[in-house]
């Protein structure tokens, strides 16, 4: 009972360190060459020195840009308790200016206990912006602006990034402007007005080398020996923990693992459902938690749809890729109808299905996204005259064959077979 | 008679206004109601009008000055026995059609009602449960949605459009909800917004912009009305957007346990629309069945079976409207909506044209109060009765209003046997599908009748009863008309099975109960018949079974018999009383005949009318500028016709230069030559058009060619330029 | 059941009609609780949820280990699979199960994003539309800062609830009080918001919700029908965790079809026979099971008593029985009954038999069931070779009489080469019918009319008969043209009938066409080119 509890215990710390980006990031950060006192070195600089500054956080997806800024704000936060406002917009969010600047003034006005008025105009907030980083400007008040997926903002006018530049180009505004992007790109894409206005500080996330990932493993999976987790089964457990991290297997399942996507988000799917799978009985991490989470995590989705499709189905992707073998350059419905009654008259097949069944196997195949039509023109035109196209190469159709389980041979030979 | 005659000639021109306001009233009441002929109408009565009012021009000239309110009484008569005639058989159509649809009706309440019960039986979730967000976990069979699909036989839908709003009528009285979809709500423009928004509109009476289903299942479920099924009529399947349509289906069948919605949808053609219409996921959905309305052949034979043979209003039309009706209904469009129209337009004009159709109004109500004084026609008929042209017609002697009296009951009189035997014939012939409407074209042959009737010279005036009508003749007839329904019915009798045969007399009978010298030979004939083989009468309805066990020669013979007697029956009533409408004297009081005017009135065709009007437009605008000029281009012409009449030079690509240019020269012309002429002529319309000939710049004269175009392409005639020949418009050349 | 139906149908509609007693009924539905954010219904066993999904076993218990224990925090799911394979029952009777609050919004419901914001937040403030606060929303929200503004609110309201309960749930357990303060937001049929025209922003947004976020008791789980592969779009996100649901095996099926059978060894006897050649179709159970339930009930006809245990020769008669049904319901995918009682069936029947006795129906009728006037029919042949023969061909088809061109025609078809024809009707099957402008249809139109003249003239008596012939057929053509279009016979491309740029289309197949040409008794194949 006790045993159930503190297993279960240990689980949950597990798993809420697993979503808790910041608890992963905390080791990589300790280092004076990160990224994360680089940031801090920048922001605290500007903040200490009372000078408006830009950076770029570039770096791919999951690799913890955000989580290592939130790691610094905090800091910050309390190395400077009320000095620093963040401002936190998201491109995903607030690409458009309108509800950008309102936004924008919604946090000044949160931060600052003014109250915020939803009526307010567009230039209302902007101007109410404006004046806000004045008035923390002569307070030597720094407002950092936090923007993510920074490459939204800059479609369209790019209005809020130029206004909040343009801003800080004066002198007594004291702002620092933080974008967060996975385009390294990013300021490629700024318009020449505003390029001219962003100082090009970037700094660059990679994925994590060999043994920042061991550590990262140990940090996040081992259980801390000092906490209410009964101590002996925490020093346990991380012994077993220990020998599945030696393992040259577990190795071998992280690299094949982490070779598609070597960033830390990716890894801690992977761990996430590792854990669990950890078996509440024993209470123990194995290597088969891992194992099972690797087959489970790396799906190939087109060959399970192959999987699941119906005889029928399977016989017209075939058609389908045997029309594509005779380089029709497009096809439809009826074409490969055509293919099919061929088919079955060259083979004696025994089975007739008529063609509203062969038709609504053909809408099965659409739905599984199988196969598509080539365009989206000639919508009045009914289904079965809209050039369509296969969206799996044949060997991935060869592969499906094969693991089918009781597919019909006479497939296969007509796969094989190329005429 | 030659003054006479050239007054008659003038006095349409002056006497035409006054009398042409009151006398075409109906016309354009008719033209408010029909939208889309009525400019081709109005012209088409061009002619009418000049006609209508030679009839009683003759008397016009005697005496003016009563003569006009005379002609006003006249006029109200005729609108009043007008509204009454076709209030009557307006009312008569509906309830025959009405009477067609009730027991489809029966059958889709009946099954809205067991659908209901089996979505009940899945189980009735309570307000808590309805209203969630998300849907009760059952199997998939719990999901599908009962749709009803109606065959309305016809292509074109606005006949049904009636139908189904009576359908969600019916419905509701049975305490359904119902909400009445049209194509329109599925348009793909709206999206299924659209639809969700119509039917809250319809079941809540709210209009929200934010509509989803959990609103519907909320007002469903919080009414305490949840005993009751919601039916959704989409009244035309196959206009509408597939996309939508499926998306709005899918929705449903999301729901269909919390809120338990039956589709009712119409299908104007046949069953494969669905199929090609909605994906076969969504057709999954639904649990469909179908419902049969009766087919437009069908109606209209029963409506006219209850207008025009069995005479509901006294009014009947002649043999040529009747043919022209009957091509009308299967060539132009098969609309029962149309027929009617076109019945309307018919009596409209007749009461218009028709100086006594007043009468028939007088007829009418003579029936209406019953079993009074017979002869309580309105004393004017008697009054005016020496006026009456139609004595002029029909040059009969010495005539007096009894006369006038007599001959009109005993109109009644025949007819009313004529259709009774039109009837006995239809009954004859539905066995093999004779249609009412071509049995009627046939019947109503005058000349049938003036053919058979010049064999016997006996039959003029007093067919009433006619005495000895000797079989060679008849036999002469029905041999004569080989190709004639009539005959190939009465031959059709002569080898009937005993127990249709039967059933045929039976339903006789019926039809003969209020004539009795054709009822007693019918009877005769029953009686006989019972008499023949008695073992068929005690069971009459397993004749057929006991047919087939008994020898079969001695049943042929006598059935052969029986059917031989019936035949020459039904050919004797066919000789004695089948006399067309138009061959009984007075018949012009009641009977439409002039089928040009029907005709004019209904189909012209609107573009080709177009054209000539742009040609020939002073006969429209009477302008004494242009008329007179033959066909040499004026400027004071209107643009349009002018551009018009140039571009008849071109082929059907006009080159848009040499157009303006010529169109210029012409619009140019008379500031050229008119500006000497002015001194000596100061006309004032060549002064207008001197003065605006000043400040007539190049400008302004394109200005006027574009809108010329613009118009002429708008009335259909022209094509813009297209992107090869952006120097060329395409003439449109169809309609004339 | 029908006749005891009727009263308290009168019944409702009285009350119903009296609006005042409507609202009073409104009233009494009792506001939402907390309590509402769970299932509701008493929580199942994990056995229970097993074999109540037959063949899911595997699925459940990942998701039961992926939910993890009541309070610990998780990554969004991605829960993928082919359509009908349980997918959404599954996840709600584990929450049912889980007996944990969560929110529910499926994308086919809510059509649009305001919709499906607007029904996340009226859950998760226990709002409840209806006519006391005329059917609005809690909130009004379209955009999706707005919304992560309000359900960053809503959310925390809530698990703050929780926590409170949790609190003191020490001391006593509240009856459907839900475990834990985590709080689950489903999304099902995500499949959908790629087809809305806001999903290039909305797709990532739900996709990034989890991050933007940041509270850790809030747990995503997408639900849709396609592979996550299927909504990689240039701008990447992070990708949830995928559960893959496959479809049913053929067993799998089994088992399900045997649930809860009233004779599980008749109908077993009975999948014997049909299952596995449906499979080989379909395995989507609500396609298999609609077309089990008629056969089902054929193969049963020969029992008196379906509780039977069937023998083998029982078997062997009931499979001869069934045999010839089998087929032609494998070839169809739409059924569609007469009529739903046998009761109506005969009345219909009687109905059926008395209107042809009342009122006779023309033999046209009859072959080609339904109506159409003569000049629609003709203007839809017209289209439908225009739709077919090349345009090229019109004048040597229709310059003049039968016989002549009968002859060209043969000739040119002569001159086809084989591999000419071979790609001509190559071309037929993939372009489909052709398109035409409106000149060229009324051209043949008014060809065939003036070529079917004689005929109608000796159809018609009477000389009213040709005027309403030629004249008449002539007269509203764009009328009849637009009935056609609405009947689907014939499809038109974009703008208004009298600017150039509108072509027709017709997609009446050809037996249609001949059938209507065999009512007009027109010979249609003379005129069709390639027959």
């Amino acid at each position: 009972m006790g045993r159930e509890n503190t297993v279960e215990e240990a689980l949950n710390l597990l798993r809420s360190r697993l979503c808790n980006p910041s608890f992963v990031f905390k080791p990589l950060s300790d280092s004076p060459d990160s990224n994360y006192s680089k940031l801090k070195f920048i922001i605290s600089s500007s903040v200490t020195e009372a000078c408006n500054n830009s950076i770029l956080l570039l770096g791919p997806r999951g690799s913890g840009k955000i989580a290592v800024l939130e790691l610094v704000l905090k800091d910050l936060l309390l190395e400077f308790p009320d000095l620093i406002s963040v401002i936190k917009l998201s491109g995903l969010l607030h690409s458009d200016d309108n509800c950008a600047f309102k936004e924008i003034s919604r946090q000044l006005c949160a931060e600052h206990q003014l109250l915020f008025s939803k009526m307010a105009s567009f230039d209302d907030n902007s101007q109410f912006m404006i004046a806000m980083l004045r008035e923390c400007g002569l307070a030597h008040k720094t407002i950092i602006f936090v923007l993510d997926e920074f490459d939204l903002f800059a479609q369209g006018k790019q209005r809020v990034l130029y206004s909040l530049l343009d801003a800080m180009q004066s002198v007594t505004s004291q702002a620092v402007v933080i974008g967060v992007s996975c385009r390294l790109d990013a300021d490629q894409l700024l318009e020449k007005r505003v390029r001219s206005r962003f100082s090009h500080r970037k700094l660059l996330f990679l994925p994590p080398s060999k043994e920042d990932l061991q550590r990262l493993l140990e940090h996040i999976l081992s259980l801390p020996v000092d906490s209410t987790i009964s101590h002996d089964y925490a020093v346990e457990f991380n012994a077993k923990l220990q020998k599945i991290l030696a393992d040259e297997k577990f190795k071998q399942i992280i690299i094949t693992y982490m070779d598609s996507d070597a960033t830390v988000n990716h890894l801690l799917r992977f761990l996430f459902r590792a854990v669990s799978y950890m078996d509440l009985g024993s209470g123990f991490l194995s290597l088969e938690n891992f194992k099972t989470a690797l087959s489970n995590i790396q799906r190939q989705p087109k060959l399970e749809c192959i999987k699941d499709c119906s005889i029928l189905e399977l016989h017209i992707l075939v058609c389908m890729k045997r029309l594509e073998v005779k380089e029709q350059n497009s096809y439809n419905f009826n074409s490969v109808m055509k293919e099919y009654k061929s088919i079955r008259a060259s083979f004696q097949m025994s089975e007739y299905y008529a063609w509203n069944i062969c038709l609504r196997a053909f809408e099965h195949l659409l739905q599984r996204e199988l196969i598509c039509f080539t365009d989206n023109r000639g919508q009045n035109q009914s289904v079965e005259f809209r050039p369509a196209k296969l969206l799996i190469s044949s060997h991935e159709l060869q592969q499906g064959l094969k693991s089918y389980r009781s597919c019909p041979a006479i497939l296969l030979k007509l796969m094989d077979r190329e005429v | 008679m030659a003054p006479t005659s050239a007054s008659a000639a003038d006095s349409p021109t002056q006497s035409a206004p006054d009398t042409i306001e009151n006398n075409l009233q109906p016309f354009f009441v008719l033209h408010k109601a029909s939208s889309r002929k009525s400019e081709k109408r109005s012209a088409g009565t061009g002619k009418t009008r000049r006609r209508i009012d030679l009839s009683p021009s003759p008397t016009k000239k005697t005496e003016k000055s009563e003569e006009c309110d005379e002609q006003h009484r006249f006029e109200q008569l005729r609108m009043e026995a007008f509204e009454l005639v076709w209030s009557k058989i307006d009312s008569t159509i509906k309830d025959v059609l009405r009477g067609i649809n009730t027991n489809v009706f029966d059958e889709i309440h009946r099954w809205v009602c067991e659908s209901f019960n089996t979505i009940k039986s899945f189980g009735t979730p309570g307000i808590a449960e309805a209203t969630r967000a998300f849907p009760i976990v059952t199997d998939a069979s719990c999901k599908l949605l009962f749709a009803g699909l109606v065959l309305t036989k016809n292509m074109e839908f606005v006949d049904d459009l009636l139908t189904f709003e009576e359908v969600g009528l019916c419905l509701k009285s049975h305490g359904c909800h119902v909400a009445n979809l049209s194509s329109l709500d599925f348009s793909a423009k709206n999206g299924i917004g659209g639809c969700l928004r119509g039917l809250l509109r319809q079941f809540l009476m709210a209009t929200l912009d934010a509509a989803d289903m959990s609103i519907l299942a909320s007002w469903y479920r919080e009414q305490e009305n949840n005993n009751s099924p919601v039916v959704v009529i989409i009244d035309d399947m196959e206009r509408c957007c597939g996309s939508v349509l499926s998306e709005f289906i899918l929705m449903l069948s999301e729901w269909v346990v919390k809120i338990p919605i039956i589709l009712l949808m119409g299908v104007s053609t046949t069953l494969d629309a669905p199929r090609n219409l909605l994906p076969s996921n969504v057709l999954q959905q639904l649990c469909p069945s179908k419902f049969v309305l009766g087919s437009p052949a069908e109606r209209m034979d029963a409506v006219v079976e209850a207008v025009l043979v069995k005479q509901c209003s006294g009014f009947s039309v002649g043999h040529k409207v009747a043919v022209f009706l009957r091509n009308y209904f299967l060539n132009q469009d098969g609309t029962l909506i149309s027929f009617i129209r076109a019945l309307k337009i018919a009596c409209a004009l007749h009461f218009s044209m028709e100086p006594q159709s007043f009468i028939l109004g007088g007829l009418l109500d003579e029936e209406e109060q019953e079993g009074e004084k017979s002869g309580l026609l309105p004393e004017i008929i008697l009054k005016n009765a020496p006026q009456l042209p139609l004595y002029v017609r029909n040059q009969m002697a010495e005539q007096n209003g009894k006369s006038l009296v007599h001959g009109l009951s005993e109109l009644k009189g025949l007819h009313k046997c004529w259709s009774i035997v039109v009837l006995c014939l239809y009954e004859a012939g539905n066995c093999n599908k004779i249609r009412l409407l071509d049995l009627l074209c046939e019947a109503l042959d005058p000349d049938l009748y003036t053919s058979k009737a010049s064999n016997n010279v006996v039959l003029e005036n007093d067919c009433g009863l006619p005495i000895t009508s000797d079989r060679s003749m008849r036999r002469k007839y029905s041999t004569s008309q080989k190709g004639g329904l009539i005959s190939q019915i009465i031959h059709k009798v002569r080898d009937l099975k005993a127990a249709t045969l039967y059933q045929l007399l039976k339903n006789w009978e019926k039809i003969t109960m209020d004539v009795p010298e054709i009822h007693d030979k019918v009877k005769e004939l029953q009686s006989e018949f019972r008499f023949e083989d008695g073992k068929l009468k005690q069971n009459v309805d397993d004749i057929s079974k006991r047919h087939s066990s008994l020898s079969p020669l001695n049943s042929e013979k006598d059935s052969k018999a029986i059917s031989e007697k019936a035949a020459a029956l039904l050919d004797s009533l066919v000789g004695d009383f089948f006399r067309p409408i138009e061959c009984i004297p007075f018949h012009e009081i009641v009977c439409f005949k002039s089928v040009e005017k029907l005709q004019s009135a209904l189909i012209g065709d609107p573009r080709r009318r177009i054209q000539v009007d742009l040609l020939e437009f002073y006969k429209i605008l009477r302008c004494s500028c242009c008329s007179k000029s033959g066909n040499i281009l004026l400027p004071s012409m209107h643009d349009a016709s002018v551009m018009y009449t140039l571009a008849q030079e071109h082929g059907d690509l006009i080159n848009l230069h040499d157009w303006f240019q010529s169109f210029k020269t012409i619009v140019l012309r008379p500031s050229k030559k008119g500006k000497p002429k002015l001194k000596q002529s100061p006309l004032p319309k060549k002064r207008k058009d001197m003065n605006e000939s000043e400040n007539k710049s190049e400008a302004s004269i394109q200005a006027r060619f574009c809108r010329a175009v613009t118009e002429l392409q708008i009335n259909g005639l022209l094509r813009m330029p297209s992107r090869r020949r952006p120097d060329c418009v395409q003439r449109v050349a169809f309609g004339l | 059941m029908g006749k005891e139906e009727s009263p308290q149908v009168t019944r409702r509609t009285t009350r119903s009609s009296s609006s005042a007693t409507v609202a009073t009924k409104t009233c009494d539905s009792h506001p939402l609780t907390i309590k509402d954010l769970v299932f509701g219904e008493d929580p199942i066993s994990l056995n229970d949820l097993l074999s109540s999904f037959p063949g899911r076993r595997i699925q459940i218990l990942e998701l039961v280990r992926l939910l993890g224990a009541s309070n610990s925090p998780m990554l969004p799911l991605f829960i993928y699979g082919g359509s009908s394979s349980g997918k959404t029952s599954i996840v709600l009777q584990m929450f049912r199960h889980l007996n944990r609050p969560f929110v529910y919004s499926s994308c086919r419901t809510c059509y649009s994003p305001r919709i499906l914001f607007e029904s996340v937040l009226n859950q998760l403030l226990l709002h409840r539309k209806d006519a006391a606060n005329g059917y609005l929303s809690a909130k009004r929200c379209e955009r999706p800062s707005d919304f992560v503004n309000f359900l960053r609110e809503a959310l925390s309201n809530v698990i703050n609830n929780f926590k409170g309960n949790s609190g003191k749930l020490g001391t006593k357990k509240l009856v459907g009080q839900a475990d834990g303060n985590m709080v689950y937001l489903i999304f099902d049929n995500l499949e959908l918001v790629r087809e809305w025209d806001k999903s290039s922003t909305i797709l990532p947004f739900l996709f990034n919700l989890y991050d933007i976020l940041k509270m850790p008791e809030v747990g995503l789980i997408f639900v849709s029908n396609t592979s996550p592969d299927t909504y990689y779009s240039n701008m990447g996100y992070m990708e949830p965790i995928p559960v893959y649901f496959p479809d049913y095996t053929e067993d799998d099926l089994r088992q399900i079809f045997m649930k809860n059978q009233a004779n599980r060894k008749l109908y077993s006897s009975f999948l014997d026979v049909v299952l596995r050649p449906f499979c080989r179709i379909t395995r989507r159970v609500d396609e298999l099971s609609t077309a089990f339930l008629p056969l089902f009930q054929k193969y049963c006809e020969p029992l008196h008593d379906l509780g039977v245990v069937p023998n083998e020769e029982m078997k062997r008669r009931l499979f001869s029985h069934l045999q010839p049904q089998i087929a032609p319901s494998l070839n169809e995918v739409f059924k569609v009954s007469s009529q739903s009682s046998p009761a109506a069936e005969s009345n219909k029947e009687t109905k059926k038999k008395s209107s042809r006795r009342k009122l006779g129906v023309c033999a046209e009728i009859d072959e080609l069931d339904f109506h159409m006037s003569t000049s629609a029919k003709y203007l839809l042949l017209s289209a439908f070779l225009a739709s077919r023969n090349p345009a090229t061909l019109d004048a040597s088809l229709f310059d003049s009489m039968g016989g002549i061109d009968s002859r060209k025609r043969k000739r040119k078809s002569s001159q086809k080469s084989l591999e000419k024809k071979e790609n001509a009707e190559q071309e037929l099957l993939m372009k489909g019918p052709g398109t035409f402008p409106l000149e060229r249809l009324l051209a043949i139109f008014q060809c065939l009319t003036s070529v079917a003249e004689g005929s109608i003239d000796e159809e018609e008596q009477g000389d009213e008969g040709v005027q309403g012939g030629d004249g008449g057929l002539m007269s509203d053509v764009l009328l009849q043209l637009s009935s056609l279009c609405n009947a689907n016979f014939i499809v038109k491309g974009g703008s208004c009938p009298l600017e150039g740029s509108t072509r027709y289309r017709s997609t009446v197949c050809e037996d249609m066409a001949l059938k209507v040409a065999r009512s007009l008794k027109f010979p249609l194949s003379k005129y069709l080119y390639r027959r």
